[in-house]
């Protein structure tokens, strides 16, 4: 048992911090929130190239074939920059297609995306906020040539930048998950400003909507429920580690402040008050590690208490983060609460990221389920 | 990364757990001797002194080891080792920084619990602030005089042997001028009353020291050097083993979930409030995060790495956690929570089998933690200075000093 990171993982880890330093500055984030696609389609090209996109996808299929570990790295440096873009959403739809697509829909999806060629999205909301697949309330009626759907998908992440969407919806044979392009005839769109103006999220009207036969992701019914459960679940785990990156910056911020800050004629990290606050962040932040990457090497290893672990990690880190973040807030004072200064940039992400793939009384409810049966 | 046992743990989780079923005592041990028997029985099958070396008369064991044992023992239910200061801190401080002759003479009966130790540490004007101690070892020729009082003594009233800051030159600085001694607890100038706890439990003491006699061969280290071998008793201390006082958490988490179904509210079992649950699930997640977190430290111990001031961050998680576990489990429960259960009063309760009678004796005895061998407030201290490398505080005592 080894809890530590391998040298690979360690050099991953590494060359992911060195590249946002460089390519992500809270500047470079700042512009994009300014931009009205809101992700750098040049950062995204180099992110290909990097090989992040392709991290955990098949090798037969443009891939490297690593896991969830791999991937919690990545994601934990990309929250640490507050990066924005379809990252997360993108790499979700790419496992839910290794998994459960056939040939021909990895063959059009796989390469495309870990070349850089194309993003996802996933419309994992109805007008439910409950993040259970048997929240979904959109529908899918047979045609002569596949599917139409109807219903109102919300809250929809990164889907104007998207190439393909994940849509769950009910059809006659139970639950089904289809592969749709979003601009197909019958969506209407509507953005939504969100507190974090690195988050971009969209309500989606979907009015028979024409899906071909073929773009039916998985089997259906109670599998393409627990496709779905599983997607909300992986989601948690990385939402979960872009959460770890965020309280790391505002925990380094802090301390880092305290450090150098003078009042009362002495350094404000001396005074017990601010370095007991310190330690509190630092304690919820190794916490927040050790549930994180529980939960990704859970899922890589087929764990019995995978799916818990993936609860545990959304729950404790959701909770976790947005404390750290506020006391890094706090612990700054007034500075740290002016627009010009970077730290609301990580406590907006945390906080986006807290409501999505399940927020933490969701997942306790699933926890609950799963241990006091 | 990978949290996978290996194989040979595997096979000794096997081999411990089968030991256990043969070997656990039926029935509650009710007396010093009935404990002291089990501890041999277990020291002598190789599962206490585990991380001693074996010239010492230890197992040489790894971390992992340890942590399955303990964790095994946590699952079946097994009465504890005692002796754990001499155990866990005093024999390895002894080991680190003692004399040939005093590793001959003490370690081998710290293992096999014939000689039961206390650390005499606190005193009624020095605790947090410990370097304030004022117990004085005064050099009579071939010994030291020891006069002044402890507090908070775990298991003064059964030890035979205690560890002892005592302050050897008044003249020194606050931090210098300190000497760990070895002291017979059995000698006329000692007197050792026990202290009723807030369980009602008498596991702590006082002890008084008048004209107490110390050998000078019972110096451990260097004279007046004391204070920096107290902070590598504190460091074993800290270390902890979290795995089997986790799997005691898990185990009182599945009779909690086990009274809120017993246990009803507006005609319903407490489980299906929504309100109750929510508290459940948080609890579950909160004590799974303290596992993961045992996970990561074992497997660093595993290397044979000691532990550094990080372990502060180990035990403030705990004890913090614990706190609010047993708050959280007597809010839900009410007054069947609140019921009490009798113990004999040397034994160390074992407060986590979650059976009804113990959740008070929990509740009670979770104070304990944020306040012994560093309170909460002195880890945080040591976290912000020492892991953080947030500037010190500017202390009255070290500008004098």
């Amino acid at each position: 048992m080894d809890f530590a990171f391998t040298p690979d993982q360690t050099l991953l880890k590494n060359s992911a911090r060195a590249f946002l330093d460089e390519h992500c500055k809270p500047a470079a984030v700042r512009l994009l929130w300014d931009d009205p696609r809101g992700e750098s389609a040049a950062m995204w090209k180099e992110m290909a190239q990097l090989g992040w996109l392709g991290l955990s996808l098949p090798e037969e299929h443009g891939g490297s074939g690593l896991g969830m570990v791999e991937t919690a790295l990545v994601l934990e440096e990309l929250g640490r920059a507050a990066y924005p873009g379809p990252f997360w959403p993108t790499m979700l739809l790419a496992s839910a297609v290794a998994e459960h697509g056939t040939n021909e829909q990895k063959k059009r999806w796989l390469p495309a995306i870990a070349s850089g060629d194309a993003r996802g999205a996933l419309a994992l909301l109805d007008t439910d906020l409950d993040w259970n697949p048997a929240a979904v309330a959109t529908r899918a009626e047979k045609t002569s040539t596949g599917w139409q759907l109807s219903g109102l998908k919300r809250y929809l992440a990164w889907g104007h930048v998207a190439d393909v969407l994940l849509i769950p919806a009910h059809a006659p044979d139970g639950l089904g998950l289809f592969l749709v392009p979003p601009g197909a005839a019958g969506i209407t769109w509507t953005p939504m400003m969100n507190m974090d103006p690195g988050t971009r999220l969209a309500d989606l009207k979907l009015d028979r909507v024409p899906v071909r036969a073929e773009d039916r992701l998985g089997a259906p019914g109670v599998a393409a429920a627990a496709a779905q459960l599983a997607l909300v679940r992986r989601g948690a785990v990385g939402a979960a580690a872009e959460m770890l990156g965020a309280s790391r910056r505002c925990l380094d911020m802090a301390v880092g402040y305290a450090k150098i800050r003078e009042a009362f004629g002495q350094p404000i990290g001396s005074f017990q008050a601010i370095r007991h606050k310190c330690a509190d962040m630092l304690l919820e932040t190794e916490n927040s590690h050790a549930a994180v990457y529980y939960a990704a090497w859970a899922l890589d290893a087929g764990a019995e208490d995978g799916a818990t672990a993936a609860s545990i990690a959304k729950s404790y880190v959701g909770d976790a983060s947005r404390k750290v973040c506020s006391e890094a807030i706090q612990v700054h004072g007034g500075i740290g609460f002016t627009w010009e200064y970077d730290l609301h940039m990580y406590f907006k992400r945390a906080k986006a990221l807290e409501a999505q793939y399940g927020d933490a009384e969701f997942h306790r409810e699933l926890i609950v389920a799963d241990v006091a049966k | 990364m990978d949290l996978n046992y290996s194989p040979e743990d595997r096979a000794f989780r096997d081999t411990t757990r089968r030991w256990l079923e043969a070997n656990t005592p039926s029935e509650d041990l009710k007396t010093l001797a009935e404990r002291k028997a089990w501890h041999r029985k277990l020291y002598e099958a190789g599962y206490v002194g585990m991380l001693w070396p074996k010239e010492y008369g230890g197992w040489g064991a790894t971390a992992m080891q340890q942590a399955i044992v303990q964790d095994e023992m946590a699952k079946i239910g097994a009465p504890p080792a005692i002796n754990g200061l001499g155990i866990g801190f005093i024999g390895p401080t002894i080991i680190v920084h003692g004399s040939e002759a005093q590793k001959q003479r003490y370690l081998k009966k710290i293992l096999t619990a014939e000689e039961i130790w206390c650390q005499l540490y606190s005193e009624p004007n020095a605790g947090s602030d410990l370097a304030g101690l004022k117990t004085r070892a005064e050099d009579a020729g071939d010994h030291y005089v020891v006069n002044g009082q402890k507090i908070w003594t775990s298991s003064g009233p059964i030890a035979d042997w205690g560890l002892l800051l005592a302050r050897t030159d008044p003249k020194a600085a606050k931090h210098k001028g300190i000497s760990s001694l070895l002291m017979n607890m059995r000698q006329p100038g000692v007197e050792v009353r026990p202290l009723k706890q807030i369980t009602g439990h008498a596991l702590f003491s006082e002890v008084f020291m008048t004209n107490a006699r110390v050998e000078k061969s019972d110096l451990v280290g260097k004279l007046n050097e004391g204070w920096a071998i107290a902070q590598t008793t504190l460091g074993y201390e800290r270390g902890g083993n979290s795995l089997g006082r986790v799997t005691r958490y898990a185990i009182a988490f599945h009779q909690l979930v086990r009274a809120t179904k017993q246990l009803r509210r507006n005609g319903k079992p407490l489980v299906e409030d929504p309100a109750v649950r929510a508290t459940l699930g948080r609890l579950y997640a909160e004590l799974e995060v303290q596992r993961y977190a045992g996970l990561r430290i074992l497997s660093t111990l595993n290397k044979g790495e000691r532990p550094g001031p990080e372990s502060s961050i180990t035990k403030l998680s705990y004890t913090e956690f614990e706190k609010r576990y047993y708050d959280a489990a007597l809010e839900l429960l009410g007054p069947w929570g609140q019921m009490m259960t009798a113990r004999e009063e040397f034994e160390e309760i074992d407060t986590s089998s979650g059976e009804a009678g113990t959740w008070a004796t929990a509740f009670l005895w979770a104070r304990a933690g944020t306040i012994y061998s560093g309170s909460s407030e002195i880890q945080k201290n040591i976290i912000g200075e020492r892991v953080l490398g947030l500037p010190k505080e500017v202390r009255a005592d070290r500008m004098k000093a």
